[in-house]
């Protein structure tokens, strides 16, 4: 410690090494722990402040020199400088300092809802406050409380105006709705315009209110009170970036959610879904028996008899039909383990390898399209690596309502004038901070992608060495990519080449160039080829293999990786090895202990069409609400009904459990133990808060439930052993064990001795070279056929306080923040069909109609409708179209062929 | 302050500044719009909040300055000249009192009886003409002596603009690195108050790396009894403008920025003249003279804080953010406008610097005392019998200021508060003891400051006066550390109520919160209050003594 060479500065007179970067509180923290030195407006997640001083230490800059008062949190340290943490003086500033913060704070500890966990409080006591003798005098203890809000809540009486809470909005979110207005004295915290939470643009994220020290900023749930039993670290259920929540729990009951600072994935941070999203789970409407549909009515009945009124019909099915006309759909919103269930159970016991999940609606593009390029379906970097980028291509996606976490952390990045490119038909959140925003018409993002490829050839900013060490068939591409119309595409796109010229060239040169892309990129006839583009775009500029590089898709739903590695496509089994390799089957024949099938099974549009020609005769949906979520409605219900056995494991009576022949109560996340992947390959323990409401079951028990009615001697759920299971089959997950999972997990491929990987792709692809594949635009077959007739193209999107069919959070308080789906209209469209802001538009297209209310907006061009399926009083699904990608059978959710006019009632399809 | 919010505000560069335009939002009604700040910022990609607690900051900003016309100067040298009262009877018989409004020091502490009109200022006998004044018929110029003991370096008329900026076009032909030497030489400390040398700073901001940088200047001279920059800016404002170029061209910074009070009109006007003149004579823009050196002014116009006098204050300030002190480091020579590399000087260090470039450093370093070089200017206030601005080499026997330039006092004085609201209170006794630099006003418990002088007459009650310098604090405390927020209006409070109720002062308590205020404020604000009280109570004990426990 006192080595020459390292320096050092002297704490009380003992001497610590300093590292590069320190504050003086930083040094003293780590060396002496976060209490010795008291603090109020430092947080772990935001930059030093510096308005409390109560961190204030005395400083020398040598043994018994000249003493300086300095506050800790914002000061550097100076090698060789003598730090003194308590002198008489620095004790007596910092009592001083509270008694007057104390002159204006109401002095009511015993009924305030942070009592015993309020860092005044802390402080008060540390410095030893017994009197504040200053005469009486003006004081802000008369403020009113703003309660507007269904999550926020704010005491202005109790602020101590540290700015944590307008810091966290800047700092951490990225929304500015918080700051101070007035000055001095009289200073205060203001949303907006000096307006109520509920009227500001606050995005409940409660970033604030958890940053915020006192009680100042609260939220409903009293997340900073101490009153709980226990508090539980899990993995968020709703999207794919896999945030830490830490819950607590009193009696048996969910008491509030906070976001824990040490979390690798979120440090501190969640957005509404994560914090406040949780009610729905023991929400009067879940389902708490099994329901078997009697007489055409869905009535209750035991768990026995359900399992064997279900073993038996699926026994006599297979008998009569064979194995191949039983489906099952599992749930990216389940755990790796349940899933890895599901799959076994479809194709060990049923003997079928008709099994997918929701990633064929979502992301099956990319982890094919991913796979065929570099051998992984998988993003091939970090979230973490936006840190050590320089600039981000965001294709598809709108990371603040769909990933919010990731979200904010993009918003940073742009808001900094850091590179940023966003390809997207809508003005996004994103796009108003960035630096070039390409705002295609929907559906061509090949030509789109072709444009920037062309023009980074034209400029010779190709990674020739990159190129010709680790990838093959660039010369054949890159002939074909020259040998593009430029002037076309961009009649094709409507983007001006130039600004598309700017933006490559913009990507090409950055140092470290990583891009982003969502379902934008996905949900589209050529979703997989896009994909492959955008896997092109990163090989030709050598934006692989190194921090802030490479392709890294936002995963749609907490697991919906996982749900993929595990094996649910017909495909893939298990760690994606071939199902249709004969080798490999003896593989898993030989680990599963019993005959599995090698023939070509169903995707999930597939096994629709089955139904209806009658080839498919049940179906097993584990947590999927296929009616409202999967395109062409009424096509989906067609399919519903013509089953002779549909098996639904729900926590609601969604819109396709009213089609179910039995119905499974399963259990939400917080009732079960798992592990979910997060978008980054990050596996991470779910762990159970409460125990399941009485009558319902994890989905992963309930599988393993009618595995072992069926005769397959599957045992118990229990997460870890099969977790285990998993990790002697699935080669990425060899080194993973419950235990060493620890708090953060670990991100796949997990070697045998347990490291784990942060980056692919760094010295070689799995499949050796990454591949380059040329794709031409082709017009999506939806608006060749139908365009003329319906002129407008509506793409579907996702709103921030609404999570898919909206199932869970439609039954929380975020419906209070939004609640309805509305369709984005251009003025310019909205005035040629007389359509106001507010007024019902009836939105139809070739399959149906839909009737929903128009919000105007410049955030869409003209001839462009937006809009998202959160509530079944829409159905916007009806309208959809069944067209679908190519290669992975994803549906066309993003180009929609419709015509509107204005209308009056509330037409429902 | 928020580095978000400074990258947003600096997208948009200079030509398009948020701050301007609130203050162009404000002019009709005295408070801008709400529709009109949604759409700021909305284009400026920052919070309602933002733009509504900015503009909640600023006296000239606020909705509660709407309809103000006339505003009446509430700075020290009025309220010890004691004219204003019967200045706001005037007033007050001819405008209802919603239109009459406070401004805190308009600079005319020569004259006193100062107040503002519609863009002009007024003092001394011109409150005789108020009516004329309202009606827009009557232009009253003040006057004030000047003169100097030793090198006149400022004061010291100019050739005309085409031969005075010579200077500027042999400073082209030298490189740089010659120039910053020359600076080094001459020693030239910041004349702001902390007297940094200005050598060290321009050395920093050019070793920092970026593209961007810039020269501001702070001539938000706030200091209740300070007039020497108003002086420069509308007597020798081509001395400014120089410095302010050659500063850039040391340093690689394209742009230079005047950050002017509000209360300082007639500032403003002259500065936009000259620059025009510099536009119109070639001087300014691309390629200036020949060379490859290419400079740019943007005036802005202050809003009403004394906080922007603190430089990291006026750099969120322009930026449009309110105007809170940051933290250091970083510091502005690394991290400055817009997050770019910025130098921020006072008026009166950057208008020495042609004086250096054109006689050498080393003859403006054998100028004054060995650490304190050059000279000084100094504003004598209206007690003085020849109030005036005055530059003296520094180590000029403070008597020979007060007594030769000043004339010696018209009335009688007690004590002359020397340095701003946070420099020392001086009694007359201690005038002996004194030479203006830096370090004998130091050594002897005062502070040199920016070199006002605000005499406290005999009869004006000290405990009154330190009634006045806590409101003041407390007025302009920006609210962000919390010893200054609390701490001033707890002082008020207790001066306030022990002149007007029996309460009496714990002079353990005081001490408690001046020490707390001196050392753990963030600013100088804070910090820098305790000094003329502590000196109030070590030279006025017996006269205060009865309001102490």
């Amino acid at each position: 410690m006192t080595d020459n060479k390292i320096p050092v500065a002297y704490i009380n007179d003992k001497p610590y090494a300093i590292e590069q970067g320190d504050t003086i509180l930083k040094l003293i923290k780590r060396n002496l722990g976060k209490n010795l030195v008291p603090t109020l407006c430092d947080a772990p997640n935001l930059e030093p402040f510096g308005s409390c001083r109560v961190c204030s230490v005395d400083v020398a800059l040598t043994k018994g020199g000249q003493v300086k008062t300095q506050a800790s949190c914002h000061t550097p340290v100076m090698p060789g400088s003598y730090i003194y943490t308590d002198t008489e003086r620095i004790k007596k500033l910092r009592k001083n300092i509270i008694e007057l913060v104390l002159t204006d704070h109401p002095l009511d500890c015993l009924t305030c809802e942070v009592n015993n966990n309020c860092e005044l409080q802390t402080v008060a006591a540390q410095v030893g406050i017994r009197k504040v003798r200053y005469p009486e005098g003006k004081t802000h203890l008369d403020r009113q409380k703003d309660l507007s809000h269904p999550y926020m809540t704010m005491d202005l009486s109790k602020c101590i105006n540290c700015y944590r809470c307008v810091r966290a909005c800047d700092e951490v979110q990225g929304e500015f709705v918080l700051s101070m207005s007035g000055r001095g004295f009289d200073s205060r915290i203001i949303k907006g315009n000096d307006v109520s939470f509920f009227e500001s643009d606050c995005v409940s994220c409660g970033a604030c209110a958890q940053a915020c020290p006192t009680s100042a900023i609260s939220d409903v749930f009293e997340s900073k009170s101490v009153v709980a039993d226990k508090k539980v670290r899990t993995v968020c259920t709703y999207c794919g970036v896999g945030c830490n929540l830490e819950v607590a729990v009193v009696n048996n009951e969910v008491k509030s959610i906070q976001a824990p600072y040490d979390a690798a994935v979120n440090q501190g941070h969640t957005c509404l879904k994560g914090r406040f999203a949780f009610s729905f789970y023991n929400h009067p409407d879940r389902i708490r028996t099994p329901l078997i549909r009697k007489n055409g009515e869905l009535t209750p009945a035991s768990w026995d008899e359900a399992y064997s009124f279900i073993a038996e019909k699926l026994t006599a099915i297979k008998k009569e039909y064979g194995p191949d006309a039983i489906a099952g759909i599992s749930s990216a919103r389940c755990t790796n383990e349940e899933n890895y269930l599901m799959q076994k159970f479809i194709r060990a016991v049923i003997g079928t390898n008709n099994i997918d999940c929701c990633a064929r609606v979502c992301h099956s593009p990319t982890a094919l399209g991913m796979q065929r390029t570099f051998g992984t379906g998988a993003a091939t970097n970090s979230i973490e690596d936006i840190k050590h980028t320089d600039c981000i291509l965001v294709i598809g996606a709108n990371p603040t309502d769909g990933h919010p976490v990731t979200g904010a952390k993009l918003k940073q990045f742009a808001m900094k004038g850091k590179t940023t490119i966003v390809v997207d038909p809508r003005r996004i959140e994103l796009a108003k901070y960035a630096t070039y925003h390409l705002q295609l018409r929907p559906g061509t993002n090949v030509a789109l992608l072709n444009m920037m490829l062309y023009y980074i050839m034209t400029e010779g900013l190709e990674d020739k060495d990159f190129i010709s060490r680790r990838t093959e068939g660039y010369e054949s591409f890159k002939s074909h990519v020259l040998s593009q119309n430029i002037d076309e595409l961009e009649e094709i796109t409507g983007v001006p080449k130039e600004l598309v010229k700017k933006a490559a060239i913009a990507y090409a040169t950055a140092p470290n160039a990583m891009s982003f892309h969502g379902l934008g990129v996905t949900e589209h006839s050529q979703g997989t080829f896009t994909v492959m583009l955008i896997a092109d775009l990163a090989m030709i500029t050598g934006n692989i293999g190194r921090p802030g590089v490479g392709v890294n898709p936002l995963r749609g739903q907490n697991n919906v990786q996982g749900a993929a590695d595990m094996g649910c496509q017909p495909h893939q089994g298990a760690g994606y090895l071939n199902a249709y390799d004969p080798e490999i089957n003896r593989q898993y024949e030989a680990f599963y202990g019993t005959k599995i099938p090698l023939g070509k099974g169903y995707k999930i549009p597939e096994m629709f069409e089955a139904s209806i020609n009658g080839k498919l005769k049940a179906l097993w949906l584990m947590g999927e609400d296929v009616v409202q979520t999967d395109p062409n409605t009424q096509k989906v219900i067609k399919a519903m009904e013509n089953l002779d056995l549909l098996v639904v494991q729900e926590l609601f009576l969604t819109e396709t459990a009213k089609y179910a022949t039995v119905i499974l109560p399963g259990a939400s996340f917080l009732e079960k133990s798992g592990t979910y992947t997060n978008g980054e390959r990050r596996i991470q323990k779910v762990q159970k808060v409460v125990e399941p409401l009485p009558g319902t079951r994890p989905d992963g028990q309930i599988i393993c439930d009618i595995m072992n009615v069926m005769g397959f001697n599957q045992g118990d759920y229990e997460p870890g052993k099969i977790l285990q299971e998993i990790a002697q089959i699935v080669p990425f997950f060899a080194g993973v064990t419950w235990e060493n999972l620890g708090t953060n997990g670990k991100q796949w491929p997990v070697k045998p001795d347990g490291t784990d990987t942060k980056i692919l792709h760094t010295e070689t692809f799995k499949i050796g070279k990454g591949k380059f594949h040329h794709f031409d635009f082709e017009e999506s077959k939806e608006l060749v056929q139908h365009a003329k007739e319906y002129p407008y193209i509506i793409t579907t999107n996702r709103e921030l306080e609404h999570y898919n069919a909206g199932t869970m959070t439609r039954r929380t308080r975020n419906v209070q923040i939004l609640k309805e789906d509305v369709l984005l209209i251009h003025p310019e469209d909205a005035a040629r069909h007389f359509i106001q802001d507010g007024d019902m538009v009836c939105v139809e297209s070739p399959r149906g109609k839909v009737d929903i209310k128009a919000r105007l907006t410049d955030e869409v061009k003209p001839g462009v409708l937006s809009s998202t399926f959160h509530f079944p009083e829409v159905m916007l699904n009806m309208i959809t179209s069944d067209v679908h990608d190519s290669e992975a059978m994803c549906p066309e959710y993003k180009v929609v062929a419709v015509n509107i006019r204005k209308s009056k009632g509330k037409y429902k399809g | 302050m928020s580095k978000n919010l400074s990258y947003l505000s600096g997208r948009k560069g200079l030509d398009f500044n948020l701050f301007e335009e609130l203050g162009i939002a404000a002019k009709a009604t005295g408070t801008p719009d709400p529709v009109e700040m949604e759409r700021l910022r909305n284009e400026f990609l920052f919070g309602s909040a933002n733009v509504y607690g900015t503009v909640s900051f600023y006296d000239f900003l606020k909705k509660e300055n709407e309809g103000k016309e006339l505003f009446v100067c509430n700075g020290s040298a009025c309220l010890t000249a004691g004219t204003q009262s019967s200045l706001k009877d005037k007033i007050s018989s001819l405008l209802p009192a919603e239109k009459v409004g406070e401004m805190c020091c308009l600079g005319r502490c020569h004259e006193n009886s100062a107040f503002h009109y519609q863009g002009r200022n007024y003092s001394g006998d011109a409150i005789n003409q108020i009516r004329d004044i309202l009606d827009n018929k009557a232009a009253v110029k003040d006057s004030y002596q000047t003169g100097h003991i030793g090198t006149p370096v400022l004061t010291a008329p100019y050739s005309e603009v085409a031969s005075y900026y010579q200077i500027l076009k042999n400073c082209l032909t030298r490189s740089p690195e010659e120039l910053l030497d020359e600076l080094k030489k001459s020693g030239l400390r910041g004349r702001g108050g902390a007297g940094f040398p200005i050598a060290f700073k321009l050395a920093s901001c050019k070793e920092a790396p970026s593209d961007v940088r810039f020269i501001v200047c702070n001539a938000d001279e706030g200091d209740p009894g300070a007039y020497s920059d108003r002086y420069i800016m509308e007597e020798r404002p081509h001395a400014l403008l120089m410095g302010m170029m050659i500063a850039g061209y040391i340093t690689g910074a394209a742009w230079g920025v005047l950050y002017i009070r509000a209360e300082y009109p007639e500032s403003i006007r002259i500065m936009e003249e000259a620059i025009h003149h510099l536009n119109d004579t070639g001087l300014l823009g691309q390629n200036i003279l020949g060379s490859s050196f290419s400079f740019r002014f943007k005036i802005i116009k202050a809003q009403g804080a004394y906080i922007c006098g603190e430089e990291t204050a006026l750099l969120s300030s322009i930026e449009g953010q309110r105007p809170e002190v940051r933290v250091r480091p970083p510091y502005p020579t690394q991290q400055g406008l817009f997050n770019k590399p910025t130098v921020v000087n006072n008026v009166e260090t950057l208008a020495c610097i042609p004086y250096i470039m054109q006689y050498g450093g080393d003859n403006y370093a054998n100028i004054g005392t060995e650490k304190s070089k050059g000279t000084k200017l100094i504003s004598l206030d209206g007690h003085f019998r020849k109030p005036g601005i005055y530059e003296v080499d520094m180590g000029t026997p403070l008597s020979e200021v007060i007594y030769g330039l000043g004339g010696g006092f018209k009335s009688n004085i007690k004590a002359m508060h020397i340095g701003g609201p946070l420099g020392g209170l001086v009694p007359v006794h201690k005038i002996k003891d004194l030479t203006v630099d830096f370090e004998s006003f130091a050594q002897n418990g005062f502070l040199l400051g920016h070199a006002s002088v605000v005499c406290i007459p005999e009869e004006f009650p000290m405990m009154e006066y330190i009634r006045h310098l806590f409101q003041f604090t407390a007025h302009e405390s920006c609210g962000k550390c919390f010893p200054c927020r609390l701490g001033s209006t707890r002082g008020f409070e207790m001066f306030d109520k022990a002149l007007n109720d029996s309460y009496r002062i714990d002079r353990n308590l005081l001490m408690d919160l001046l020490e707390t205020m001196e050392i753990g404020s963030l600013c100088a604000l804070g910090g820098g209050l305790p000094l003329p009280i502590k000196n109030a109570l070590t030279y006025f004990e017996d006269e205060i003594k009865a309001y102490f426990q």
